[in-house]
């Protein structure tokens, strides 16, 4: 536990301090992975604790995104329209969860797989509200109480307060018993029955709180992108979010917000050089994957055990303090 | 009264019968040894009444409640617990936490989605009175999956009785044991206090003799006996199915 306030009292000055040293291009970007890292950990809420891989969470990014282009028209008030964003997705992960957890593994995946279609489509289809296939800009303004939220810098720490936040809530859960419970459904779902727990219930708590945190990533994307389209929901979107948690380590919650980021950053530097960087993506992620055992969290930590068993044996300080030292993320 | 009735409770697979009209009772604190061949329907029997499978037919009564409707959880939390034949246990999870992941089943908090599981004190001194209990406190930190066997199946046992059932049903608790681990398994299973009631499926019969009450011998899916252990020993249909001509091997 020690460490994992470490980990977050170190998250929170990174945060802060990048923008010392970022570029107004680079502020956009860490504003971008920020938005979407706090997706890629939602999804690898459930893909790494629960056990369940969907293929459609685009689909709560896209009702978050539509919320507040939508509602934004009408309600004004930041914090309102955030959290009916949030009770939106959460009520349509909760609805469709109770039918879709029900499902084995490969009916889960194709289930949710046709739940984010149609939702592209819906959005698609509902022209007169959604601008149908052209898209929709965002009339609402992100205004927290310290007035209005328009320059890059502005933009910067809203989001990344947004991440810190929303890390802290899901270590909160990954820890409590609630969360430990789902992990031990993921592994051994049957003797978690045996053993007394409703693993239902588990399982759609999981699922709800993911699409809530999927549909908050969403209504952020809304404002800091001032635009939406249904692209947002496609399933292309929800596979991109998926190899982000992939390839940044599925089972740790930091892992996707590295993910996250790498997909992010070389999506940006390569789509500079090359109108075919779909392609060299492609090839570069499934080097990641293939090489990348674990996801590239698990490469930090290795790199991160070298250079702190350096140091401990110039110090002379025993080296079996680096074995016991508990695994975080 | 009796704390466990199974009545007449039927079970196919398909177009294999399983179980025909087996009735069962067992009164609290009682030592109940189901004995019988291989395939005989002891494992599926449990299933059934633990509701892993649904029964075709019969009813079970629980403290005299119908409970062959209700899921598998909700029994846990009236009482009934058990073990698998096959360990069934968290193998990347320490000992430890193993036993923590049982004891939350009955804790009000176990849906707390807030503060951590780590900081109950409750929880930390019911597994450390557990691990002392059974002198295991030095396996505490160890993966499940790097026990020994025998410890194991220890192990499988402790979970299940984390819920402090009245109920225990025990699926063959020294099944692949060496003669030592077998040993030393009916001796703690002669130590679990008369507070709890077993239902014990067990082929050696050295163990069945050292703990049963009494015993049902269930042969092709019915109840054929169901007695104290005298009888069963002087029972000749019994003897001929089981101690019988070479029958050794079905043991
Ligand atoms: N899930 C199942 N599906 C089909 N047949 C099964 C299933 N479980 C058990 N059986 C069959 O039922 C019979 C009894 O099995 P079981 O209850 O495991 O016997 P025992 O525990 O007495 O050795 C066996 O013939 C077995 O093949
Ligand atoms: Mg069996």
């Amino acid at each position: 536990m020690k460490k994992i306030f470490i980990y977050t009292v170190l998250l929170i000055l990174l945060v802060l301090a990048m923008p010392l040293v970022l570029s107004d291009f680079g502020i956009n970007l860490a504003t971008e992975i920020y938005i979407m890292s706090i997706f890629a950990m939602s999804l690898g809420l459930i893909m790494g604790y629960a056990g369940m891989v969907s293929l459609g969470h685009a689909g709560f990014f896209g009702i978050g995104a539509y919320t507040v282009a939508v509602i934004g028209q009408y309600v004004s008030n930041s914090y309102l329209l955030l959290l009916i964003s949030v009770v939106i997705s959460g009520l349509t992960a909760l609805i469709t969860g109770v039918v879709f957890i029900r499902t084995s593994k490969f009916y889960f995946l194709m289930i949710t797989l046709a739940f984010g279609q149609l939702l592209y489509v819906l959005f698609w289809q509902l022209k007169p509200w959604t601008g149908g296939a052209d898209g929709m800009s965002v009339s609402a303004i992100l205004n927290l109480g310290f007035g209005e939220i328009l320059s890059p810098n502005a933009f910067y720490y809203v989001m990344g307060v947004a991440f810190i936040i929303a890390y802290i809530l899901l270590r909160l859960f990954v820890e409590s018993p609630a969360g430990k419970i789902t992990k031990g459904i993921m592994e051994n779902e049957a003797r978690m029955s045996a053993l007394g727990y409703n693993v239902r219930v588990y399982k759609l708590l999981a699922y709800t709180l993911s699409g809530a945190l999927a549909g908050f990533a969403g209504s952020l994307y809304s404002y800091f992108n001032v635009f939406v389209s249904p692209d947002l929901s496609s399933w292309t979107f929800s596979g991109q979010v998926m190899v982000m948690v992939i390839i940044g380590g599925v089972g740790t919650l930091f892992g996707p917000a590295i993910g996250a980021s790498v997909f992010i950053c070389l999506q940006n530097f390569i789509s500079t050089y090359t109108e075919r960087w779909p392609m060299i993506m492609g090839a570069i992620l499934v080097i990641l994957v293939l090489i990348g055992k674990g996801g590239i969290i698990h490469w930090l930590r290795y790199f991160k055990d070298i250079i702190f068993l350096r140091k401990q044996t110039d110090e002379g300080a025993p080296q079996n303090q680096v074995k016991k030292e508990e695994v975080v993320n | 009264m009796s704390l466990l009735k199974v009545e007449n409770i039927s079970k196919s697979f398909k177009t294999l019968q399983v179980l025909y009209n087996v009735s069962l009772e067992v009164k609290p604190g009682e030592r109940h040894v189901i004995i019988g061949p291989n395939g005989a329907g002891k494992t599926t029997l449990f299933n059934c009444i633990t509701n892993l499978l649904p029964i075709d037919s019969g009813s079970i009564y629980l403290d005299g409640k119908e409970i062959s409707k209700l899921s598998p959880h909700h029994l846990v939390h009236l009482g009934m617990s058990r073990t698998f034949q096959k360990n069934n246990l968290f193998g990347d999870l320490t000992v430890e936490e193993n036993l923590h992941l049982a004891l939350v089943a009955k804790k009000s908090y176990r849906y707390n989605i807030f503060s951590p599981l780590a900081s109950r004190s409750d929880i930390k001194k019911e597994t450390n009175r557990i691990l002392d209990q059974w002198e295991i406190s030095s396996r505490r930190h160890i993966k499940v999956k790097n026990l020994s066997y025998g410890e194991q199946r220890l192990l499988e046992v402790l979970l299940a009785m984390a819920s402090n059932p009245k109920i225990l049903l025990l699926d063959e608790p020294t099944s692949g044991m060496s003669p030592a681990e077998t040993a030393q398994t009916s001796e703690m299973i002669q130590k679990l206090p008369r507070s709890i009631a077993l239902v014990v499926i067990e082929h050696d019969m050295e163990v069945v003799f050292a703990i049963a009450d009494r015993i049902t011998v269930l042969h092709h899916g019915e109840v054929i006996l169901s007695g104290s252990p005298e009888e069963v020993r002087n029972n000749e249909m019994v003897k001929e199915i089981y101690f019988g001509g070479g029958a050794k091997q079905h043991a």
